[in-house]
């Protein structure tokens, strides 16, 4: 038995095994992926006895980069394990100004031993995206830039730009607003003189082809895509027996409080004020990490054989 | 524009070097082969300069969609021959490496070439030392590949069984450099180490592939056999790098 979970012969069968797992999971299965069931955990003690047997039977013989690649393995596989029975994960949906210490994971509740406030949320653009009017008819397509006051003239029609906006809003009155500074919601408010008749209308980025039976040709208001750069929450953490302290968290960036790992995950485009946190305690992480540094090194022993 | 002219350029000193080796083989005369390292040479400073070119234009270093990662591995491959060539002094190690980048440059000129601005998830040092160490692995284990289908076509596989044996090694630690830098960076981006993703799951797929070969290779697969079985892992590498973008959607859709 010790010399079958010893074997390479065990060894290739969990290969075979695991492959057939990942190609018909990445491939062909539209059900949920089975990697937290109990049988794919078996798989993986599986592996992660046989490479310990293996390697505890040559220990005496074996090189030291044998021995480093192989115990790194079994520590990933580990950390792997402990990961998935104390890992804790949930998301934090905020608002700007609002304060909680509730994350939410699955269908329970959580509250972490600190709270937090969103005191502002920010998108970073590359570069400010520049607005178009885009006027097709049937003899061709033409392209003007999008400026307030800008008149243009097609054969007898006449368009006047009124108003420009990177968020356009109703407030409960019905007057027209920016919502936010965020190109979230584009609109052009466009004053078109045609056959004698002059009509005021608005005209959205993200709507195209409205207007479209009211007038000789077709408007739409463009924009060179706006390529987001980066988004930030700015939050004050308060921790339940401490002093309260400022910070921010972008993707990439995250921060970490009491244990916990706060992350950037994700926002609303359609609400300016919204900033979705995720916040994450792993500790399988340090045994996973130690692996992964073990491994390193006994695979560039390895490469000097 | 000029850098793709350049990359035209690299592109074909390539296939010039990858023409000598073949003619080489099929005329029987292997003093042609000899032009290949120089045309090779020719090949990587005309792909150095169009990358520096393009490096310049997008004021970031070209690594962040599957174009730009196909040149980055494209690059890798001329050193990684010119040294496997130096310390084995095979010259097929350089006509090997002239099939590969062909192949390669072809590819890459199939790819969609729009620069986009990085994404918020890829603004990080993590970039450069994953895409590096991912496509240095990518570039080794194709290069093993070429070999060893170049030896089986000669029947000298065994001839050729530790050049194989040193590029598979290679592309191992550069793959589990990667996926160990990608690992890490995901938990800094995403909030968990592994996560699944298909890039991912076919990229532990393929380093288990490669396990497994260097295994059997322990257990007496040499020669022909292990040439096979490194060509059979190359379709891992091809799958993972281009089937899953192609095929399968997941966090590693723009790469």
């Amino acid at each position: 038995m010790l010399n079958y979970l010893s074997s390479l012969k065990l060894f290739f069968l969990l290969c075979l095994a695991l492959a057939s797992v990942f190609i018909y999971q990445t491939i062909f299965s539209h059900e949920p992926a089975p990697y937290g069931s109990w049988w794919f955990a078996t798989l993986g003690f599986l592996l992660a006895a046989n490479i310990t047997a293996c390697s505890a039977r040559r220990a005496k013989t074996a090189s030291a980069a044998f021995l480093l690649i192989h115990s790194g393995i079994v520590l990933v596989l580990l950390g792997a394990f402990v990961s998935r029975y104390v890992r804790f994960e949930g998301s934090m949906p905020l608002r700007s100004g609002s304060e909680s210490a509730f994350v939410y994971s699955g269908n329970s509740v959580y509250k972490l031993p600190f709270k937090v406030r969103l005191e502002d949320f920010r998108l970073d653009y590359y570069r400010e995206p520049r607005g178009k009017i885009v006027v097709t008819e049937k003899t061709g397509r033409q392209e003007f830039p999008a400026v307030p006051d800008a008149e243009i003239n097609i054969g007898s029609s006449r368009i006047k730009v009124l108003r420009l906006l990177r968020d356009f809003g109703l407030t409960a009155k019905k007057e027209v607003v920016n919502k936010s500074a965020y190109w979230h919601n584009p609109a052009a408010q466009l004053e078109i003189t045609s056959g004698g008749k002059k009509t005021t209308l608005w005209f959205f980025t993200n709507f195209p082809g409205m207007h479209r039976e009211e007038l000789p040709f077709h408007i739409f208001y463009a924009l060179d895509h706006a390529e987001v750069k980066n988004f930030t929450s700015s939050v004050l953490i308060t921790p339940d027996k401490a002093p309260g302290f400022k910070a921010e968290i972008s993707v990439n960036k995250p921060l970490q409080v009491n244990g916990y790992t706060l992350y950037q995950t994700s926002y609303d485009p359609a609400d300016a004020g919204y900033s979705l946190l995720s916040a994450a305690r792993d500790r399988g992480l340090w045994a996973v990490y130690t692996g992964f540094a073990v491994l390193l090194v006994g695979i560039i022993l390895w490469l000097k054989e | 524009m000029a850098e793709g002219i350049i990359l035209n350029a690299a592109f074909f000193f390539s296939l010039a070097a990858a023409g000598t080796g073949a003619a080489a083989y099929v005329f029987r005369r292997p003093l042609f082969s000899k032009t290949a390292p120089p045309a090779m040479a020719l090949s990587w400073i005309a792909l150095t300069a169009g990358m520096l070119l393009l490096w310049t234009r997008l004021g970031r270093p070209p690594l962040s969609n599957q174009y730009e990662s196909l040149l980055t591995m494209l690059w890798l491959v001329f050193p990684l021959a010119f040294y496997f060539y130096r310390s084995t002094g095979k010259p097929e190690t350089i006509t090997s490496a002239a099939l590969v980048s062909s192949i390669l440059f072809g590819a890459a000129s199939l790819l969609d070439k729009t620069a986009r601005p990085l994404m918020p998830a890829l603004r990080s040092d993590w970039l450069i030392l994953h895409v590096l160490s991912s496509m240095a692995a990518y570039a080794a284990f194709a290069l093993a590949a070429a070999a060893a289908a170049r030896a089986l076509l000669k029947k000298q596989a065994e001839v050729f069984e530790s050049l194989l044996a040193r590029l598979a090694k290679a592309g191992f630690a550069l793959l589990t450099l990667g996926i160990i830098t990608g690992s890490v960076w995901a938990n800094t981006a995403w909030g968990a180490w592994w996560s699944w993703d298909p890039k991912e799951t076919w990229s532990l797929l393929t380093w288990l592939g490669y396990a497994a070969a260097l295994h059997l290779r322990k257990k007496g697969w040499r020669g022909h056999r292990f040439a096979i079985l490194l060509i059979a892992c190359f379709t891992l590498v091809l799958f993972t790098y281009f089937g899953v973008n192609f095929l399968l959607s997941g966090m590693h859709s723009y790469a």
